[in-house]
């Protein structure tokens, strides 16, 4: 791969001046949240995005609407036409994508394009999935029923490539363990080493989880290790209740699919402070994509964007106070850590032992849980992720808050086999 | 005056096509790939520019199949290929390099749970092809190459 892109600067600076969220849930089994859709869910993180902008709908000139399979989830091609009455932006221009898993990191992206342009002053961007259901046949929205796995597994396939790579097989069976394997090999660490980090990681992630009210895994392991009969916990989460799914991810470090929406607000940095007196900048975003036939696809991307960020930004991985990381597959939280240099190269498996990972830890990772704990509501992961970022630089995180107030995050996302992107915030109050 | 129009279609554009070509050769027991016209790298499988220097222009070329396995994972149940599973054959996904350079993703048959625990401590170990009938059309996995 040629590796010569040097980003450039944008036409002016944007900074994001309100988040909404709705939690990740699952609308399937939740009686209080069953019934609800894809433009109610949207439609109440737009709003609430809008109301933490002190704006009203009229206000907002350009939305973008993103998905990670609207056509399966939703039976929808163009979601960005369905949701525009819900939130007051009927006529208004808007746009839907759709980049599997990396959609709500993409979503961030776009919007900063669109205002760094000049073209518009005030864009909202969301995304929404509603991973844990399905269409109940051809019926109205609020009609749905649990995603099957006759429907589901056949489509997954999808995000690889059809010319090739899905039919040579490789890249889908690669996809979970590549990096975590060869990270193995390179320390000379054991399985039952690997197994131990991975567990730690998981234990950590849940208990920052149980702290965040949005997160729908909410028990911690000590608990369900109590509620199983296990005084130990380590035990338990080696026991066939936390049960191999790959080679090295247990359940615990597989992502808990949800529903749920998340959305921001952002405007030129210049005008920033008539919405907030907490604006947080959004200073660069490095991007790489790699099929997954490619050999370590996403150590090689993340390594790629994280080069094109630091290198636009003048920063270092140093000058990061907090990381999130669309870990969907769970290794990928260290391991990208370590990629970009926020953890020391060999040792961020010691820095995950140590707890060091932690929300409360001195090298905090995905604050709101992670994939594994706050949930994977697909496309609106990243996006929630970012309304993680505001809150934790607003210092607004309670009981989850990072001991050190975030001048600087860096996100990294990751989706679709695999679209990666790399994009660093930094508190402009 | 454009006298363009009196040109059929199919006339003025009627490129190669790199994906038929690429799985009929499979049928055939040939491996194809484009080398780059101006570096010289194999671009596998084919397309139509190179991705190793990024230039626009590329010419066939046949590969051997031959090359080293150098990491590989068993899959489980988030990730295993039902294709292979419903076939019932042993099988590990792993990075495979070609002789001739450029390195995938790929399918290894013949790799138990016990043979992979053996040969993982002497990676890289050699691999050669196999042309695997899967009803509608054949595709490349590889195997170990212990001649």
């Amino acid at each position: 791969m040629v590796q010569n892109v040097k980003l450039g600067k944008n036409m002016r600076s944007v900074s994001i001046v309100g988040i909404g969220a709705t939690p990740f849930m699952n609308l399937i089994k939740n009686d209080t949240y069953h019934g609800l859709t894809n433009g109610e869910l949207f439609g109440h993180a737009a709003l609430d995005a809008m109301k933490d902008a002190h704006i009203e709908p009229r206000d907002v000139q350009y939305f973008f609407h993103g998905s990670a399979n609207p056509h399966v989830l939703n039976h929808c091609i163009t979601p960005n036409v369905q949701v525009a009455d819900w939130f007051g932006m009927r006529g208004k221009g808007s746009l839907s994508h759709s980049e599997g898993c990396c959609t709500g990191y993409i979503a961030l992206e776009e919007a900063v394009f669109a205002v760094a342009s000049g073209a518009y002053d005030i864009v909202l961007s969301g995304a929404c999935d509603m991973g844990t259901g399905m269409p109940d046949g051809n019926t109205p929205d609020h009609m749905r029923v649990e995603m099957s796995t006759e429907i589901l597994f056949p489509d997954l396939d999808s995000i690889f490539d059809r010319a090739y790579g899905r039919y040579l097989g490789g890249g889908p069976g690669m996809n979970h363990d590549d990096w975590i394997n060869l990270y193995a090999h390179e320390n000379n660490l054991t399985p039952d080493e690997i197994d131990d980090v991975l567990n730690h990681q998981s234990y950590h992630m849940r208990r920052a989880g149980a702290l965040c009210p949005r997160a729908v895994r909410r028990t911690t392991f000590d608990e369900m290790a109590k509620e199983a009969g296990y005084d130990d916990v380590w035990e338990y989460m080696k026991s066939p209740h936390n049960p191999k799914m790959t080679q090295y991810l247990r359940t615990s470090s597989d992502s808990c699919v949800a529903d749920g929406a998340a959305a921001c607000i952002v405007v030129p940095t210049e005008i920033a402070h008539q919405f907030t007196d907490k604006p947080v900048e959004v200073l660069a975003t490095g991007a790489s994509v790699l099929d997954a036939i490619v050999p370590h696809l996403e150590k090689k991307a993340t390594a790629e964007a994280a080069r094109q960020v630091f290198e636009a930004t003048g920063l270092t991985a140093d000058d990061m106070d907090l990381l999130f990381v669309n870990d969907f597959i769970g290794s990928s939280a260290f391991l990208a850590a370590e990629e970009i240099g926020y953890l020391p190269k060999g040792e961020g498996w010691k820095y995950v032992l140590d707890g060091r990972i932690a929300y409360d830890g001195d090298k905090p990772i995905n604050t709101n849980g992670g994939r594994t704990s706050y949930g994977h509501a697909f496309g609106a992961s990243g996006m929630a992720d970012v309304f993680e970022a505001v809150t934790q630089m607003r210092g607004e995180a309670g009981l989850r808050q990072v001991k050190k107030l975030p001048k600087h995050v860096f996100l990294r996302g990751f989706g679709g086999a695999q679209n990666v992107r790399a994009t660093i915030l930094r508190a402009g109050f | 005056m454009d006298n363009n129009n009196t040109i059929k279609t199919e006339d003025f554009w009627n490129p190669e096509h790199i994906v038929e070509k690429f799985w009929n050769g499979l049928a055939e027991g040939k491996i194809l790939a484009r080398k780059c016209k101006e570096c010289g790298a194999i671009e596998f499988p084919p397309h139509l520019a190179c991705n190793e220097c990024g230039y626009h222009e590329t010419e066939w070329t046949e590969l051997s199949g031959k090359g080293v396995l150098k990491s590989f994972v068993f899959t489980g149940i988030l990730n295993a290929r039902l294709e292979l599973e419903d076939k019932g054959v042993k099988y590990v996904c792993g990075e495979v390099q070609l002789d001739e350079g450029p390195s995938i993703n790929a399918i290894i048959l013949g790799v138990s749970k016990k043979k992979g625990r053996e040969i993982e401590p002497k990676l890289p170990l050699k691999v050669k092809p196999v042309f695997f009938d899967m009803g509608r059309y054949t595709t490349l996995f590889f195997e170990l190459d212990e001649d």
